[in-house]
């Protein structure tokens, strides 16, 4: 591999890498660019994650290929069977899309927890989830959600369920060349969905310590059908807990009380693998699980009783 | 060659693509009310408003911003005309070192142009983004909230005239 050329670049005596610009019109163009590139060339979105990367040299490029003004992937859209993020709506276009959909508030109200004001409006959807981080405020969310992720490659379209897109920390199921186009959250054809999403942290700006999503489908006779747990923090990758969610199928929303919420919380701590860090110790994380699980769920309950 | 219109003006930039904005408008515009603490997005005293969005410009490379206006500090009021958003902040003393101060009023400046007529709850979180060092918070609230009031005078006034 060759070593990326670092040079004094700008005026302000900090040393980066060098790379060189293209700003693609198209998707597809991004891609065959991507492709006559190669390894070496990366996209960029927003650059809320690689501008920090690039100066702190924690990655290797010499190629910038901007996607972030690709108005094709800029969108979100309600449709009457799903709703559809196009990978380069801001998180600002997200905050202000809650009036759209019960669901949009939701995620409206995570991104408010998400940065701060003028990084939402560069930071996209897109580049948060393919950032691949363990602690992401939107994965857990999309996770409990059931959303799928549309992949445009150099030979058309294929779709990953969100929960199979993440490979490892900073680790997709993204290969070569491939972009990724849409988010979409599918909507149930009868019932009522729900979803809520709660995080630990120490100050706004930091990442959370824990997280948890969960969303419930309800018939409308207020049995539940689908029930979904997701964990944010406590492991490489977005944890999904079937042990916890599997024992809400079938109930009514009347019969989850304070009990049911807590052993659902209590089964996903079982399903946590967190560590110890700077932030907090591994038995603080797994104790938090607890109380977010129930919580967020607690939440769900409380929407779909309306 | 970048094409940059900065403060209404439309300018012909010779710079290297790898370069982030708030560097180039510093270091080769001479606009040094863009100020550089963090280069992470975490202090907000670089922040600009590109599109009329306010945005990190130590996050966006300078070519991110070619065909966008670009606003500054330094485009929205002189020594001799002040902006009531920087006159608000001198009556209400929101700074002490003012290093962050150019940042919170750009904030501040897309801030009120979507809320008017905010409370000082709404402040505080619209201004979440901007770090003081100095800790003047509650001035800087009490600024934006007279900022607001001098903002919504003149619009009313120019409605009536
Ligand atoms: C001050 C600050 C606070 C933050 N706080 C939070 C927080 O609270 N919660 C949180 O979750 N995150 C937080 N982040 C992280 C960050 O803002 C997000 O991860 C952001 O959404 C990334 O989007 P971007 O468009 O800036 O991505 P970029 O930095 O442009 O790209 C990120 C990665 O994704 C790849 N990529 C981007 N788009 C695509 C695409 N369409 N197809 C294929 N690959 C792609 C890039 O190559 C790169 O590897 C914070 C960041 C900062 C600077
Ligand atoms: S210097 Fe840009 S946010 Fe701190
Ligand atoms: S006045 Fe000194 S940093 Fe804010």
């Amino acid at each position: 591999m060759n070593e990326a050329v670092v040079d004094e670049s700008g005026t302000d005596g900090v040393m980066r890498a060098r790379f060189d610009y293209a700003r693609p019109a198209t998707a597809q163009e991004a891609i065959k660019l991507k492709s006559q590139l190669g390894e070496k060339a990366r996209y960029w979105a927003g650059g809320t994650d690689m501008t920090l990367l690039w100066q702190r040299s924690e990655i290797q490029f010499d190629h910038c290929i901007d996607i972030r003004q690709l108005d094709e992937l800029d969108y979100i859209s309600v449709e009457p069977d799903s709703i559809r993020i196009g990978a380069m709506a801001s998180l600002s276009l997200l905050e202000r899309s809650a009036e759209a959909h019960h669901l949009l508030a939701t995620l409206s109200d995570i991104t408010k927890l998400m940065c701060t004001p003028q990084t939402r409006t560069l930071a996209t959807v897109g580049g948060n989830l393919c950032n691949a981080s363990p602690a992401s405020d939107l994965s857990p969310a999309f996770v409990a959600m059931n959303a799928q992720v549309v992949i445009l490659g150099e030979d058309g379209e294929r779709s990953v369920g969100m929960f199979e897109f993440f490979e490892g920390v900073n680790k997709t199921a993204l290969r070569g060349t491939e972009l990724l186009k849409e988010v979409t959250i599918p909507l149930p054809s009868a019932g009522q969905i729900a979803a809520s999403y709660r995080r630990i942290d120490r100050t706004v700006v930091d990442i959370a310590l824990v997280n948890a999503a969960s969303a419930l489908t309800v018939s409308d006779s207020g049995e539940i059908k689908k029930a979904s747990i997701a964990l944010g923090a406590v492991a490489p990758v977005i944890v999904r807990s079937e042990a916890a969610a599997q024992p809400l199928i079938g109930r009514t929303l009347d019969e989850l009380d304070d009990a049911m919420l807590a052993a659902a919380g209590e089964a996903a701590s079982k399903d946590a693998k967190p560590i110890s860090d700077v932030r907090a110790s591994a038995g603080y994380r797994r104790d938090m699980v607890k109380v977010m699980v129930r919580r967020s769920l607690a939440d769900c309950v409380e929407q779909l009783k309306g | 060659m970048t094409m940059l219109k900065v403060n209404n003006r439309t300018l012909e930039v010779t710079s290297r693509p790898d370069r982030t904005l708030a560097d180039v408008l510093r270091n080769d515009l001479g606009l040094i009310g863009v100020r550089v603490s963090c280069s992470e997005g975490e202090c907000g005293s670089c922040t600009v408003l590109v599109g009329g969005e306010p945005c990190t410009s130590c996050l966006m490379l300078v070519n991110q911003a070619e065909g966008q206006d670009i606003t500054t500090i330094e485009g929205i009021g002189s020594q001799d005309d002040l902006h009531p958003i920087q006159q608000a902040f001198i009556e209400e003393q929101g700074f002490q070192c003012a290093f962050c101060t150019p940042g919170f009023i750009m904030s501040a400046k897309a801030f009120l142009a979507e809320n008017p007529n905010p409370t000082a709850d709404e402040v505080s979180v619209a201004m979440s983004g901007n770090i003081c060092r100095c800790g003047a918070y509650p001035y800087i609230v009490r600024s934006v909230l007279r900022a607001a009031e001098k903002l919504r005078k003149s619009s009313g006034q120019q409605a009536a005239e």
